[in-house]
């Protein structure tokens, strides 16, 4: 069992652009373990991974696998020596059936419906091969590029934060599969920054920061505070103070509202509810609930069927994003890529996205002043740590992490009235979270109002000053978090409303008409 | 001249005007499905005619005359694919600088052959026979064959799965070890010969001349094809039938005397165009490129 099988020794990769991303690095796993790969937002773990899995180059180190010298030119080299990456933003063509996703690149002979479907009978993990994949909801997605890399006969399979976006029951299938894949002897390389699923699933522990190896553990010696420790280079506060809520006027009303989803069903069903100025409102429940289109609504970017959104004192139904913002409104949205982010522009000309009609970047001829823009993307990169290469770098070299703090700092320095946070911390590791957290707060002490999205139900009970449970559309109660139980919350994320469980009467799950 | 007659003439007509828009725009379609877009259609055709009338007159044998088309339109597709797939360079710049080189290259090229400006008609033993019996071009034959050839090639096979993930999602294509500047470049020379075929038609085949208007503009219209048939190569022979169709009928209702009278010349020529594009925007609607067409693909 304790035969190496992955080694990279002294490994350094720095980018075109200058970035170093790894400097020295040596990286060891062992034959049918899971092995997690903890670190930092832009520690390297993803180039790390890239390396070994033929995608990129190292600048300079060496690879052994199975104690023999490889030299990876692409990833078919290193698929065949049994080397596949699951990535993090999945790497499939959206256009494309499962099954001809699953086939890509292999020549028409070895691709065989019968073979894929006992694959899938071995493993358990199902697919509908017909449906296309941009249909298909992430986790099934996140399915189909695991049983590609198996039909491709993979013996080390790699993860990249293979979790971020899974609802905690796919989470707990995914597991559940890992732990069935290492029973097959495969070996499995985890990469994570979420402390809980690093020590429930691996065996041993490699962790990285700043492109450094900073420690390496087995799991069953390891705490969460000292890989935490680890992790970030200092302690970290697990739990975040906070004084008591101040609320002050309603400045964000909602009304009867009704909003249809893309398919034209009804995700939000007659919603009311106020946020007041200096509190943290939180809306917890299981992802696709409705809660994506009642953010969307409230922002301008989905229409209004039926009822009123009031922000300030004004009707402010089916307005435009920008008159939104005018008023007072920012927006830290869920999808970073798809509404947060142009990756193709630089770090700076994100740092104004939506602001930049603001007089002071604006010169005589409505010409951009690069110098103050520049000035202002230094100032965001500078009190939200970002590690970038600099303000001129196109966004997509940032690291995922360092992407929403971006997008982050930008919002937070429109200097918002109300703040609309969707899965603000989702893809960060634990010292962005904790700032971001503590930075929500801080709003809400100077007196803005912050209505917060989250499927991590911690975030929902540190954070929030109120909170209601959202169920198909409807909210399921509104309470403080300290009056309910992880229990009562738990009944009310599947369907339970609070009147019915506080009566005691048998609990009957709401009509979800 | 009888109904039939006349109706014969433009079944005729049409075979030959669509011949050259359909093969360059079939060419473009592989190579835009494999994310490589090339904009220097007309500067290939442009070439590719002079070039394959140079071999023909030299040996005689039309044959290699199309074989001298086909191959120089290969040779500007691997140029092309090697700039933009492997250097990373911009498709539009390349595909211009295409179109600017045919220009004076050929301008050039018929007077330093032939010492004459601007125009040159070649032998008739230079010249691709029709078929018998009818009026008809080999080369269409071999056109209809080629759509349907390329249809399969992209939706049966394994190697059409790769050109359309690489321009679809290269990164998706790069993982799972498909080669993707290796496809690109592939499918840009294929798509480049295909239009290099279109430009031998034109010069020792339909117009059996060479001038550097050669195209006339059908490398451009060919483009515009590519975008009503929703990148789909059966799509894009209906297209071009129609394109044929319409020109084939201006042309003929032009030479009329008394609609000559009426309207101006310059009008009667937008038919084919407007009449076209009526009926394809009514059929097929909105479009969608392949998603990572036009972009070069870095890795780091
Ligand atoms: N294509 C690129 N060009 C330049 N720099 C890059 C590129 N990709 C990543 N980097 C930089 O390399 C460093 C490591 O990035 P990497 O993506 O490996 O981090 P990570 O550990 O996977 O982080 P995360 O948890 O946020 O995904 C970061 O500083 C990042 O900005
Ligand atoms: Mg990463």
């Amino acid at each position: 069992m304790n035969d190496v099988i992955v080694q990279m020794k002294n490994i350094v990769k720095i980018y075109p652009d200058g970035t170093v991303a790894l400097r020295g690095v040596d990286f060891e796993v062992r034959k049918g373990e899971i092995h997690g790969l903890l670190g930092e937002n832009g520690a390297g773990k993803t180039t790390l991974m890239k390396i070994l899995s033929g995608l990129l180059r190292p600048t300079s180190g060496e690879i052994y696998i199975a104690g023999k010298k490889v030299s990876f030119k692409s990833a078919s080299e290193a698929l065949k020596h049994g080397i596949g990456m699951v990535h993090q933003h999945l790497a499939l063509v959206p256009a494309f059936t499962a099954y001809e996703n699953i086939v890509l690149g292999l020549p028409g002979r070895e691709a065989s419906r019968e073979k894929i479907e006992k694959l899938m009978e071995e493993t358990g993990l199902k697919v509908p091969l017909d449906a296309l994949v941009e249909d298909l909801p992430f986790g099934v997605r996140q399915r189909i590029e695991i049983i590609k890399m198996l039909y491709r006969n993979v013996d080390i399979l790699i993860l990249d934060e293979p979790t971020t976006n899974l609802t905690p029951i796919e989470t707990k299938e995914l597991f559940h599969t890992l732990k069935e894949l290492k029973k097959r002897g495969k070996t499995i390389i985890f990469i994570t920054h979420k402390l809980r699923e690093v020590l429930e699933v691996t065996d041993r522990i490699t962790v990285l920061r700043r492109g450094r190896v900073v420690g390496r553990t087995e799991t069953a010696k390891a705490t969460p505070e000292m890989l935490a420790k680890m992790m970030v280079g200092r302690e970290v506060v697990m739990k975040i103070e906070k004084k008591p809520a101040k609320p002050g006027e309603p400045v964000l009303i909602v009304k009867d509202l009704w909003v249809k989803n893309d398919l034209g069903e009804w995700a939000v069903k007659g919603l009311s509810f106020a946020v007041y100025s200096g509190e943290i409102f939180g809306i917890a429940g299981v992802e696709g609930n409705g809660q994506t289109e009642l953010v969307e609504a409230i922002t301008g970017l989905r229409r209004v069927e039926k009822g009123q959104v009031i922000l300030m004192g004004k009707d402010v139904t089916n307005r435009s994003p920008s008159e939104l913002y005018r008023l007072g409104l920012s927006h830290i949205p869920e999808d970073r890529h798809k509404l947060g982010l142009v990756l193709d522009m630089t770090v700076s000309e994100n740092s104004i996205l939506g602001i930049h009609r603001l007089k002071k970047f604006l010169g005589s001829l409505l010409n951009l002043k690069w110098r103050v823009i520049d000035k202002h993307a230094r100032e965001i990169i500078e009190k939200f740590e970002i590690v970038a290469p600099g303000t001129r770098a196109p966004a997509r070299s940032l690291s995922g992490g360092n992407q929403q703090k971006l997008v982050v700092g930008r919002e937070l320095s429109k200097s918002p009235q109300v703040i609309v946070a969707a899965q603000p911390t989702r893809g960060l590791d634990v010292a962005a979270t904790e700032y971001i957290r503590k930075l929500l707060i801080k709003m809400r002490d100077k007196g803005k109002a912050v209505l917060l999205v989250s499927a991590d139900l911690d975030e929902i009970l540190q954070l929030s000053d109120r909170m209601a449970v959202m169920y198909e559309g409807e909210f399921m109660g509104i309470a403080k978090p300290e009056e309910l139980t992880e229990e009562r919350i738990g009944l009310m994320m599947g369907g339970y409303k609070m009147e019915q469980i506080s009566a005691g009467t048998k609990p009957q799950p709401a009509a979800s008409s | 001249m009888s109904e039939l007659g006349m109706i014969i003439d433009i079944i005729e007509g049409t075979t030959f005007a669509m011949t050259p828009l359909v093969l360059a725009a079939i060419g473009e379609i592989f190579n835009e499905r494999a994310g490589i877009v090339n904009i220097g259609l007309e500067g290939i055709m442009l070439i590719s005619g002079f070039m394959a009338v140079v071999a023909a007159e030299a040996t005689l044998n039309p044959f290699i005359g199309v074989l001298a088309g086909v191959a120089t339109g290969a040779f500007i597709g691997l140029i092309h694919g090697y700039i933009t797939a492997y250097l990373k360079g911009d498709h539009i710049i390349s595909g211009l600088g295409i179109n600017l080189f045919a220009l004076g290259g050929v301008a050039f090229g018929i007077e330093a052959v032939w010492g004459v400006r601007g125009y040159h008609t070649p032998p008739d033993a230079a010249k691709v026979p029709d078929l018998p019996v009818i009026n008809i071009s080999p080369i269409f034959i071999a056109m209809i064959l080629i759509v349907i050839g390329t249809h399969y090639l992209l939706y049966r096979t394994s190697i059409g799965l790769k050109v359309r993930a690489v321009g679809e999602n290269p990164e998706a294509a790069d993982v799972v070890g498909v080669n993707v500047e290796r496809v690109q470049l592939l499918a840009t020379i294929y798509g480049a010969a295909l239009t290099g075929l279109a430009g031998a038609f034109l010069s020792i085949d339909w117009l059996t001349a060479i001038t550097k208007e050669l195209p006339a503009g059908r490398g451009f219209i060919a483009l515009a094809l590519v975008n009503f048939a929703n990148w789909s190569p059966l799509l894009a022979l209906g297209g071009g039938l129609l394109f044929g169709f319409f020109w084939t009928l201006g042309e003929w209702i032009k030479n009329m005397a008394a609609v000559k009278a009426v309207i101006p010349v310059t009008l009667m020529n937008t038919i084919p165009y407007i009449a076209t594009l009526a009926v394809v925007a009514g059929l097929i609607g909105k479009s969608r490129p392949p998603r990572y067409v036009g972009r070069p693909y870095k890795r780091e």
